[in-house]
C-alpha cells in the first residue's frame, strides 16, 4: 500500500491493519478519527470531506516518511477519507508497526497531528437544523482557536507556507546566487547541545541544503537553560532526533540526517563524507581533537567553538598543510578532565548561544565566500567584560597532527591507558608503582591503603622528570578521571608505561 | 633583571583562580614562563604552564619569549564546553 492515500469508500480497517504485519515488529499502534454527532454545540448528521488531492498526497507521503525516519518505525501508513461520510464512519486511519511500542505510539501521534495541521483537507458538516459549514481541518486540531464562523462553501485553500529567504537574498553579498550556494551546501554539525542549537536553527533557517547531526546524548532537564529549542517534555529523548525534528519543522526543504552516536575514529570519516564543512559543537577535547585530525586527513574545514562559564573560543581549522590546527595551538597533552566542562564549571545559558550564533554566522560566511575568521587565528570573547581578542596563531613546525596527516605509515597504538583492578594489592602484584594525583586535602580525608608517590595535578609536569621511565606506574585519583588525564600527560613526557586505575578509589570500593 | 610594567589577562580557569580578568603589574620576570611562575606564587593556579598557551601582543608566543615593557600578555587554558 501507499504511505498515504485518499479513499472515497468506507475504510476496511482490518485489512489495513493486516498490511502493517511484520514479524520483526513487537508493537502496532493505530489511530482512527471518527465522524461524531456534534461540533461546537451543533448537532451533525453527516460530513463531506474534500481535499486538494495532488498537494495533499505528496505532503501526506512526506509526513509518513518523516515519522518513519524520525522514530525508526518499520511500517507506517495513513488513509484519509474523501466524499460523503455517515456518523461513526472512520474519517482517517493511521497505522504504525515497530520493534517496540514507544516508537509506534509516538510515530502514530506524529502522523495524525501533522496530517491535521499540514494537509489541505476541508470538511463540510451538515447539521440537524439543515445548515452546513466548511471547516478547515487545521482548525479542528486547534480547538482553542475555534470560532463559530462557518463560511458557506468556503473553497479557498489555506495557504501552504513555503520557506522565504527574501530577507537574506536582499543582501547584496547573498542574492539569488548566494542562496543557490547555500541550497547546494552540506554541513555536518557535531553536537546538538548549547552550541549546536543556535547553529542548527540558523543553518536550517538560511536554507542550507543538507545538514547532518551527530549527538549520542539524550536530553536532560539540566540542558534546557541553554538549549532552549527543546521542551521539558522532550527529556529522555535522543537529542539528534529532536534536533532533526526541529530542523524539519523550521524548514522542510532541508535534507536532515541524524546520527545518535558518538563520533569515533571508526565512523568519523563515513559521517563526514559528502559534507563541505564540519562544525564542532561538542563539549569535550576527545571529540575536538578527533575532528581536528580528521580535518587534516580528509582536508576539510572544521570550525571549532568551545565555551567556559562566561567566555569562549572560536577557531577555524582548514585542514591544509600551511595553516594552524588545534594541535598547533594546544599542547599534545590537552585532555578532558583537566579543565572543567559545562557540567563541572557551570555556564550561563546565553554564552553557548552567543558562540553558536557566531559559529553559524561564520559558517554561512564560509559557504557564501565572505570574509571572516581566518585560519591562523583564534577569537576569544569574554562575555563579562565584552572584550574580544583575535590572537594570531601559526602552523607549528613540529605539529604532530600535521605530521601524522602527512605520514603514510600509521603510528603503533599506545599501550592501553586505563586498567581495572579489584584491589590495590592485585595491581601491586602486577608490578605497578602507585602515583596518587589527589590533592593534600583529599589524601588526608581518605588515605590510599598502599604506599604511593604523592604527585598532585599541579606538580605533575614539574616533577615528571623525577619519575623513572623504566618503571610501570599506575595513577590513582578518586574517580579515575583525573588520573587518566594525568597518565596521558605523563605519556606525552615520554613515560609510556603510565596507566590509570579505571574508576579510581571509588571503583575499588564498589567492587570490594 | 630590571623591573618592567606588563599588562596581564587571564581566561577561563585562570581567571577564576586569579579572581580577576586582568591587571597591570611590575615584574622582574624576563620571559612568560618566569612571569607565570611568579604569578603562581601569588594565585592558586592548578594548571602547569605546559597545559596553557601564552599570547604576547595578540600573537600566540613561546614561553621563552623575552618580555618587553608595555607588553600585553594573555594566559589561555584550553576550554571544551559546548
Amino acid at each position: 500500500m501507499k504511505a498515504f492515500e485518499f479513499s472515497n469508500v468506507v475504510l476496511d480497517t482490518a485489512a489495513l491493519q493486516d498490511e502493517m504485519r511484520d514479524v520483526t515488529c513487537g508493537g502496532f499502534a493505530a489511530f482512527e478519527g471518527w465522524v461524531r454527532n456534534h461540533n461546537e454545540g451543533l448537532e451533525v448528521t453527516r460530513l463531506e470531506y474534500e481535499a486538494f488531492a495532488e498537494l495533499a498526497e505528496k505532503e501526506g507521503a512526506r509526513i509518513v516518511e518523516e515519522a518513519r525516519v524520525k522514530f525508526g518505525v518499520t511500517r507506517a501508513a495513513c488513509v484519509h477519507r474523501v466524499g460523503s461520510l455517515a456518523l461513526g464512519d472512520v474519517a482517517v486511519w493511521v497505522g504504525v508497526s515497530a520493534a517496540h511500542r514507544d516508537e509506534a505510539f509516538r510515530a502514530c501521534r506524529y502522523i495524525i497531528d501533522e496530517v491535521k495541521h499540514r494537509l489541505p483537507i476541508w470538511k463540510k458538516e451538515h447539521y440537524v437544523n439543515g445548515d452546513s459549514g466548511w471547516v478547515n481541518c487545521e482548525r479542528c486540531a486547534m480547538p482553542a482557536a475555534h470560532t463559530h464562523e462557518h463560511h458557506e462553501h468556503h473553497h479557498e485553500h489555506a495557504p501552504i507556507h513555503t520557506p522565504d529567504y527574501s530577507r537574506q537574498i536582499a543582501l547584496r553579498e547573498v542574492g539569488a546566487e548566494g542562496q543557490a550556494r547555500l541550497r547546494g551546501a552540506s554541513v555536518l554539525v557535531v553536537g546538538a547541545g548549547g552550541l549546536g542549537v543556535p547553529v542548527l536553527q540558523y543553518l536550517a533557517g538560511a536554507g542550507v541544503g543538507r545538514i547532518g547531526i551527530v549527538d549520542a546524548d539524550r536530553l536532560e532537564p539540566s540542558n534546557l537553560h541553554r538549549q532552549t529549542w527543546y521542551a521539558l517534555a522532550d527529556c529522555g529523548r535522543e537529542k539528534s532526533t529532536l534536533a532533526a525534528q526541529r530542523v524539519q519543522a523550521l524548514n522542510p526543504e532541508v535534507r536532515v540526517e541524524s546520527h545518535a552516536l558518538r563520533l569515533d575514529n571508526g565512523n568519523a570519516e563515513r559521517l563526514a563524507a559528502g559534507h563541505d564543512l564540519i562544525l564542532d559543537c561538542s563539549d569535550n577535547f576527545a571529540t575536538k581533537f578527533l575532528l581536528n585530525d580528521l580535518a587534516l586527513r580528509i582536508r576539510k574545514p572544521v570550525l571549532f567553538a568551545s565555551v567556559y562559564q562566561y567566555e569562549g573560543q572560536l577557531q577555524l581549522v582548514r585542514g591544509d598543510d600551511a595553516t594552524a590546527c588545534l594541535r598547533c595551538v594546544w599542547p599534545e597533552a590537552t585532555r578532558d578532565g583537566l579543565v572543567g566542562n559545562c557540567a563541572e564549571a557551570g555556564v550561563l545559558g546565553p554564552v553557548p548561544g552567543v558562540f553558536g550564533s557566531l559559529q553559524a554566522l561564520e559558517a554561512l560566511k564560509i559557504l557564501l565566500g565572505l570574509p571572516g575568521l581566518t585560519a591562523n587565528e583564534m577569537l576569544i570573547f569574554d562575555l563579562v567584560s565584552l572584550n574580544t581578542q583575535r590572537l594570531r596563531a601559526r602552523r607549528a613546525a613540529d605539529c604532530d597532527a600535521h605530521r601524522r596527516a602527512g605520514a603514510v605509515v600509521a603510528t603503533p597504538a599506545p599501550p592501553e591507558l586505563e586498567l581495572t583492578f579489584a584491589t590495590l594489592a592485585e595491581a601491586q602484584a602486577a608490578g605497578y608503582t602507585f602515583i596518587d594525583v589527589r590533592d593534600a586535602r583529599e589524601r588526608a580525608e581518605e588515605p590510599l591503603p598502599a604506599p604511593a608517590l604523592n604527585l598532585p595535578m599541579s606538580k605533575l609536569l614539574s616533577d615528571a622528570a623525577t619519575l623513572d621511565a623504566d618503571l610501570r606506574y599506575l595513577l590513582v585519583c578518586a574517580t579515575g578521571k583525573r588520573s587518566a588525564a594525568a597518565a596521558n600527560l605523563l605519556r606525552s613526557q615520554g613515560l609510556r608505561e603510565c596507566r590509570s586505575l579505571r574508576g579510581g578509589i571509588r571503583g575499588l570500593k564498589a567492587t570490594a | 633583571m630590571p623591573e618592567r610594567t606588563i599588562r596581564v589577562q587571564y581566561y577561563a580557569l585562570l581567571r577564576e583562580q586569579a579572581g580577576r580578568s586582568d591587571e597591570t603589574l611590575t615584574t622582574g620576570a624576563s620571559n612568560a614562563r618566569e612571569l607565570y611562575a611568579e604569578l603562581s606564587t601569588r594565585y592558586p593556579f592548578t594548571l602547569p604552564a605546559e597545559m596553557l598557551r601564552v599570547a604576547i601582543n595578540a600573537e600566540f608566543g613561546e614561553w621563552s619569549q623575552p618580555l618587553e615593557a608595555g607588553d600585553a600578555v594573555v594566559f589561555i587554558p584550553p576550554v571544551a564546553g559546548g
